[in-house]
């Protein structure tokens, strides 16, 4: 239905808008922005599915994620290999995730990979002393920064463990009211 | 565990034999490694608790899984579609679905100002964008509101006029000894020099008093059509669409303040969790900009070290000592006493001004100026009162949250009670103080020889409210925020850095859109041209402010705290709309109607044509509309209602007493998980020991023992312990 489009077959185009929260013209959107970050790498055609991936590299310098100091982290935690190397499906998965259409659990759940920077499932000490750094572009001196990383962890942290699981997260999560407005990306 | 999995893997065999549960379950199993599992601590393996979904597919957007295997389970779900007699079901709801969400797509065409106002979000910030929508929402609504006007009240008016239908007294109306009332001649002269002209547009008065802008216009033609069959009561419609138009926006207001309750009643309101909600929700990962971006980190430096310094004071404020306490008390009941007499100083000038505008006869531009005068001093109050009680609120030492709701609050006091203020003079002076014997107001009810058409008056006064407010923005943004920036971009002296760049502030300028409506709900009776007029005023503003914000602003330094605000906005929007209400149902129950000019120029008061109209229909729906409206009926309602509250708050508490109980049980399940993991280790540890060592078989009883002792029910005794 609509104009005949052959980047995408209708079938794929189908699963894009059941799997994510976009709709058919703003999935093909997606495929030109996806295609604007490399031109030579990306086909036009995606009828067969072919296994391309664009660097991080690439990947950080759109308008939308160029500001963000999680920008590294954000691509790393959509990316399959971890390393932060996106092929459509994970481009269109991050921007659906990021989305105003996406439920508090399912953000929740990617900001706690985000926050994690070791990746090791809990966000330890470490972790909230690299975010807060990049939240205040490392302007706070070490003992604010301690202060602010025991006050945060003491609030959240129910089972006593000194660091935060993803529980205690989504408990703290669900009673910050602007969660939902602050973690989403318009594109 | 091992052999749960086992055990799963034959009841469930392998994907090539789609069954409903089964597949996407082992799907699961099979294509989610292990680390991929645990990444999110989400217990993938375990059969879900509840067999809910067992009838339905899991909603895919949902899932957190990569969107290669959200394909891939999407591929199985389609697989099982061809069972001859659900397939038409099934392509029924995905042919609905797929309507439903082009529909949005092209409803979306609709929202006014998407672009725009997500522009602003993205270099601003939340704050910010929370403005320009509800900017978005008040324009909808007197928009809505002026359709409502203009179909029901306008045009029937119209027509009617151009059909050059005369008024006639109806004969059932007594006016012995009135006569002089009946006086009313605003007809303006032909000959109008230039300024006169324009005198007149912006004071309502002249040419423009006796139009469709203002009440005096419009008479009541329902005596003479009826011969075509069709008869339309203008008193009637008038009186209606008003009250519609109230009921509707009050249904507007309740709707949106709903929502915005919604979110912050579930998460608490947000006064709690502090450093950790601020460290991870604080960021708004939607700013695009450079220079926002750098503000907005320093932004964050800012409030972190704010807030530790009001715990540093907070800890301070605890180790006063009792005469210190007692002195901070003293100064703070001193300086409200010294607010509280600023706004009543205030109050008393408006009164005056009031007074002294009404009753002065000048023309020209003397007499445009005193015409505005209550306007002038509002305006003026409302831009000093503020800055003063900011000086005044430095002294009284509050923390940081507090001060800004307190500046809030009297914000708030001081603009709508003025409005308040100046009504009420009005109304001492339209109705004689309400008493009706006095000298002035003998023949006609009301104050005949300063106020031969009160309503057109209140009319005017409101019509020149709205004016004027909406040529001191203009003149704000022309004459002080465009040069500001001129001067801070171009000259580099100290001063002009320290004083920098102009700062959107939200709530001042929301509390202007507040303010605004009120004037127009207030003045809505007497000017029904008034919401669109406020419509394109509006509009307007969103232009300007737009323009503004781009090219005069810098990003705000405080953070804004958009989700609670929201509602308090939105609830102060209710104070305006109650305030109004209160004299529309005045003046519509108490106050003698003008015998002069407008539709209900012959009732004893504006209600009276309801009666009227609906003794004129047959008996039943006569009767039913008497009963409704008499006390039979109003007090049981009212007993029904307030059994229907209680319900409701009942209810409420009893949810939150299930959230509270809910959490306090995630953090037992927590501490529970701790201690098992620990039995598990501690456990493990002695097995390995006995391991090490066969041939002592009392540790073996010891362990058993104490396996018994700590009653593990969750485990069997001959299962493998090792931790999964």
């Amino acid at each position: 239905m609509g104009n005949k489009q052959t980047i995408f077959t209708d079938e794929q185009l189908d699963a894009y808008q059941d799997c994510t929260f976009f709709t058919r013209k703003e999935i093909l959107r997606l495929h030109g922005r996806y295609h604007e970050l490399a031109p030579h790498l990306v086909p036009m055609d995606y009828t067969n599915d072919p296994d391309v991936k664009i660097p991080l590299a690439l990947i950080v310098n759109m308008p939308e994620l160029k500001e963000n100091p999680f920008r590294n982290r954000i691509v790393e935690s959509f990316s399959e290999d971890g390393l932060g190397n996106l092929s459509f499906n994970d481009f269109v998965d991050m921007f659906s995730v990021l989305s105003e259409m996406a439920p508090r659990e399912l953000k929740a759940i990617y900001a706690f990979k985000i926050y994690d920077f070791n990746v090791d499932n809990y966000i330890c000490k470490e972790d909230l002393e690299q975010t807060l750094n990049r939240l205040t572009k490392e302007e706070l001196t070490p003992e604010e920064v301690v202060l602010v990383c025991e006050k945060a962890i003491e609030e959240a942290d129910l089972d006593g463990d000194s660091k935060l699981s993803f529980a205690d997260f989504e408990n703290m999560i669900s009673r910050a009211p602007d969660f939902l407005s602050t973690f989403h990306i318009r594109i | 565990m091992m052999e749960l999995r086992e055990f799963n893997n034959q009841v469930h065999p392998t994907p090539d034999y789609p069954s409903p549960y089964g597949s996407q379950h082992s799907l699961r199993l099979r294509t989610v490694p292990p680390q991929e599992t645990s990444a999110v601590q989400f217990d993938w393996a375990s059969p879900p608790e509840d067999a809910e979904d067992s009838n339905e597919p899991p909603n895919l957007r949902e899932l957190p899984l990569h969107m290669g295997l959200k394909r891939a389970v999407w591929q199985v779900q389609q697989m099982k579609i061809p069972v001859v007699s659900s397939s038409w079901n099934i392509k029924q709801s995905q042919t609905f679905r797929r309507f439903c969400e082009v529909a949005k797509h092209v409803l979306s065409y609709f929202v006014l100002w998407k672009r725009g106002i997500q522009k602003i979000g993205g270099h601003f910030g939340g704050g910010v964008q929370s403005y320009f929508l509800f900017l978005r929402f008040l324009v909808i609504l007197n928009f809505l509101s002026s359709l409502l006007i203009a179909g029901f009240v306008l045009i029937p008016s119209i027509v009617f006029r151009s059909m050059n239908f005369n008024s006639t007294i109806p004969t059932t109306v007594n006016l012995t000894g009135v006569e002089i009332c009946l006086q009313y001649d605003p007809k303006p002269d032909t000959l109008m020099v230039f300024i006169t002209y324009f005198l007149d547009l912006i004071s309502g008065t002249g040419f423009m008093e006796y139009s469709y802008l203002f009440y005096g216009y419009y008479t009541n033609f329902n005596s003479m059509v009826e011969s075509n069959g069709f008869s339309y009561n203008i008193p009637l419609a008038y009186l209606l669409t008003a009250a519609f138009y109230f009921l509707f926006c009050f249904i507007c207001m309740i709707i949106r303040m709903g929502g915005t309750a919604r979110v912050a009643v579930v998460t608490g309101g947000g006064a709690t969790g502090g450093y950790s909600a601020l460290v991870f929700t604080g960021w708004d990962h939607g700013l695009q900009e450079d220079r926002t971006t750098k503000l907005k980190q320093s932004n964050f430096r800012y409030r972190l070290q704010v807030d530790l310094e009001e715990e540093r004071l907070k800890k301070k404020s605890a180790s006063l000592t009792l005469s210190q306490t007692v002195s901070l008390y003293a100064l703070r009941v001193f300086l409200n006493m010294v607010v509280l007499i600023l706004i009543g100083a205030t109050f008393y000038g408006i009164a005056k001004a009031t007074q002294f505008s009404q009753l002065m006869k000048t023309t020209g531009f003397k007499g445009l100026v005193l015409q505005y005068l209550p306007s002038m001093v509002i305006t003026a109050s409302n831009f000093v009162v503020p800055l003063l009680c900011d000086k005044i609120a430095l002294l009284e030492k509050y923390s940081a949250s507090t001060t800004v709701i307190l500046a809030l609050l009297r914000a708030v006091f001081l603009r709508l009670v003025s409005l308040g203020v100046l009504l009420y003079t009005l109304w001492e002076q339209i109705t004689c103080e309400g008493d009706i014997s006095k000298q002035n107001c003998i023949p006609c009810n009301y104050y005949y020889d300063e106020y031969k058409c009160w309503e057109t008056r209140v009319g005017q006064e409101m019509y020149k409210l709205t004016l004027f407010d909406f040529l001191i923005t203009i003149a704000t943004l022309i004459l002080v925020e465009f040069p500001r920036r001129i001067v801070v971009d171009h000259c580099s002296c100290k001063l002009t850095q320290w004083v920098g760049r102009q700062e959107f502030l939200v709530a001042p300028n929301v509390l202007a859109l507040v303010y605004s409506q009120t004037v127009v709900w207030t003045g809505a009776l007497f000017c029904p041209l008034l919401p669109f007029i406020n419509t394109i005023k509006f509009i307007l503003f969103y232009f300007c402010k737009k323009i503004t914000l781009f090219q005069n602003c810098q990003p705000a330094t405080r953070n804004f705290r958009s989700t609670t605000s929201n509602f308090f906005f939105l609830l102060v929007l209710l104070f305006g709309w109650m305030l109004a209400t209160m004299v529309l149902l005045y003046s519509v129950t108490k106050i003698h109607p003008s015998y002069g000019c407008g539709p209900f120029r012959f009732s004893p008061t504006m209600w009276e044509v309801v009666p009227q109209a609906a003794e004129m229909l047959n008996s039943t729906s006569a009767e039913f509309l008497f009963y409704m409206g008499s006390q039979k009926f109003s007090i049981p309602l009212f007993i029904f209602s307030c059994v229907l509250l209680c319900y409701v708050s009942a209810l409420t508490s009893v949810h939150g007493k299930s959230v509270a109980l809910l959490k306090s049980q995630c953090k037992l399940e927590q501490r529970d998980k701790q201690f098992l993991v620990r039995q598990i280790e501690e456990l493990n540890a002695t097995v390995q020991k006995e391991q090490r060592e066969p041939q002592q078989p009392q540790r073996e009883t010891d362990t058993a023992t104490r396996w018994n002792q700590h009653d593990n029910y969750a485990f069997d005794r001959d299962e493998d312990p090792r931790p999964y």
